[in-house]
């Protein structure tokens, strides 16, 4: 049973998985929503590691970046990984255009994401 | 009234059982019949003081039942109570043929059938065989009615009494009708009060928003803005009321002008508030507050380089405490007498630098928006311009302005958008550009603030 709107949930050993179920994340709703569903699941875990899969997004304003930003900020703070999977192309853009690229640890798919989280 | 002998004809097990009761309680002998046939048989056996009988029935109706017992000399004088929902004129003709003392409207309350009960009982019926029959017309119909005056007199006032009874009841529910109006006419005013506080709210709402608007109106350059050895042309179009945009051009001292494009993530109030908190970072004028120029202690104005300028506003403006809010900016400081210029992008698309004779090429200087990342340190790059170059900034509205089918406008369109104008005057080549964009978004227009800033440097 899957309790959020928005995204899909599991975990893989330590990780936490966070698979966004929306084509578009544009409107400040949908990004608000996202941000509290994923509060709910980290909780107060401190640290935990977080793989984050956009293999649903076809499109994101780049206010999803700002609240990436902040997941990033609070994971690392408390010495946990935040990393990113199932970027497609014109998103990537995104992250590129903002060198957000270099930031984020960004990886093909999530095999390939989960692999580093040794 | 002493304890009589009542019988009841009623269908209804549980009708009975209720009438009987109350019967019973207030000191009455009751025996009981599931129908016309059956009461008959029961009448025959002893002969009741009163009969209270139903019209619908199985076997034998009321009807029928009541003119069988007219019909029998032995029983004929006992008075009968016929119970009809009287939903029709004719029931009350079919009752008086059948020779029916009385009628009591279903549904019924006790207390009132005790009291016909009881004048029924005190005053004797004559025998309705010695009367003349009586010639009535309902509803276009002729009816013959053979009736005892008594019974007709009963009849007459039951009926009257029915009406009465009715008629109380209406007044009854248009009181309540009336108590409901009032209280739907104390609603629709407590409503339109409601509705006018909203619109009052609503107006204070829309006056603020203006306010504010005008407010980052400031944060543009004003309408007669100049730079010595430039020509600058630029376009804002913001895609709300309030945007996250904003770009302005200004010299800094006798040699220096800056330039920036500015996009606050978001629209609305929120980034505007941002916008306009940033804007005072972002002063020519030497204050405290402003990151762009300081004062040296000979009294001569020192030009921040853009990297130092990037680095202090990221350590003012981290994203956690501006409730997730970033920017990115593109900021340059362009050195009137040599053409060079050094800038900073701050997680903002690249500038488009446009030769004399060369295609246009975009040039980018890598680093994280204003806020992501705490403490960074942000790398400046140089441009060095030639005579007659354009150089133009621009918002990400430009280049990721989305077409009905949501592809993005792209930096090669606008690359090219601006090689075709090259021949053009400056202002040209920026309206044409607004005009791609707004072409490119067709029909819905920008999503995005969209901004531009084109200058063309030329040394005396």
């Amino acid at each position: 049973m899957d309790a959020y709107r928005r995204i899909q949930t599991g975990k893989t050993g330590d990780v936490h998985m966070v698979v966004f179920k929306d084509k578009k994340i544009l409107d400040d709703t949908t990004l608000d929503e996202i941000k509290k569903e994923i509060a709910t699941l980290l909780g107060k875990a401190t640290g935990p590691d977080v793989l984050l899969d956009f293999g649903n997004v076809e499109f994101m304003s780049s206010a999803m970046l700002g609240l990436l930003g902040q997941l990033h900020r609070k994971i690392t703070a408390g010495h946990g990984r935040l990393k990113m999977c199932g970027i497609r192309p014109e998103i990537f853009q995104v992250f590129k255009l903002t060198s957000l690229d270099k930031l984020f640890s960004i990886h093909k798919d999530a095999p390939a994401a989960l692999a580093t989280f040794t | 009234m002493v304890g009589v002998d009542v019988l009841i004809a009623e269908d209804s097990r549980i009708q009975a059982r209720i009438l009987q009761k109350r019967l019973v309680d207030a000191g009455h002998a009751v025996r009981w019949a599931e129908n016309g046939a059956d009461a008959l048989k029961l009448a025959r056996e002893r002969r009741p003081d009163i009969i209270i009988s139903d019209i619908e029935m199985p076997v034998m109706t009321g009807y029928e039942f009541c003119k069988a017992v007219k019909g029998d000399p032995a029983l004929r004088t006992v008075p009968l109570i016929l119970m009809s929902t009287l939903s029709d004129p004719i029931d009350i003709i079919r009752g008086l043929d059948a020779g029916a003392d009385n009628y009591v409207t279903k549904p019924y309350d006790p207390e009132y059938l005790l009291g016909r009960m009881q004048s029924l009982l005190s005053t004797p019926l004559g025998d309705p065989t010695q009367e003349a029959t009586l010639e009535v017309a309902v509803a276009g119909q002729k009816f013959r009615v053979q009736a005892g005056r008594q019974q007709v007199l009963n009849l007459l006032v039951s009926t009257f009494e029915n009406a009465v009874a009715k008629n109380q009841e209406l007044i009854a529910a248009n009181e309540d009708l009336s108590i409901a109006r009032d209280r739907l006419q104390q609603t629709n005013a407590e409503l339109s009060d409601l509705n006018e506080r909203i619109s009052t709210i609503n107006a204070r709402m829309i006056r603020d928003l203006e306010a504010a608007a005008k407010v980052q109106r400031s944060l543009l350059p004003p309408d007669d803005a100049t730079l010595p050895a430039a020509a600058v042309a630029w376009r804002y179009v913001p895609c709300q009321d309030l945007a996250g945009d904003f770009l302005n051009f200004f010299p800094l001292d006798a040699d220096h002008a800056g330039l920036f494009v500015v996009d606050v993530s978001g629209h609305g109030v929120p980034s505007s508030l941002m916008a306009v908190t940033v804007g005072r970072f972002l002063s020519p004028k030497v204050s405290e507050q402003s990151l762009l120029v300081r004062q040296r202690p000979d009294g001569t104005v020192a030009v921040a380089p853009p990297a130092e300028v990037a680095t202090q506003l990221n350590r003012l403006f981290q994203a956690d405490e501006f409730s997730g809010l970033y920017f990115t900016i593109l900021y340059g400081v362009l050195h009137v007498p040599t053409g060079r210029f050094d800038y900073i992008s701050a997680g903002h698309p690249a500038l488009l630098h446009v030769s004399a004779d060369g295609p246009p090429a975009y040039h980018g200087a890598e680093g994280f928006p204003i806020g992501f990342v705490p403490d960074v340190e942000y790398a400046q790059a140089t441009l060095q311009l030639a005579p007659g170059d354009r150089i133009y900034l621009y918002s990400d509205g430009v280049t990721e302005a989305m077409d009905k089918d949501q592809n993005p406008l792209g930096e090669p369109a606008l690359a090219d958008c601006i090689a075709s104008t090259r021949g053009q005057p400056l202002e040209a080549t920026v309206a044409g550009l607004l005009e791609t964009v707004q072409q490119w978004c067709r029909p819905n227009g920008p999503l995005d603030d969209v901004s531009i800033l084109g200058l063309e440097w030329r040394p005396s």
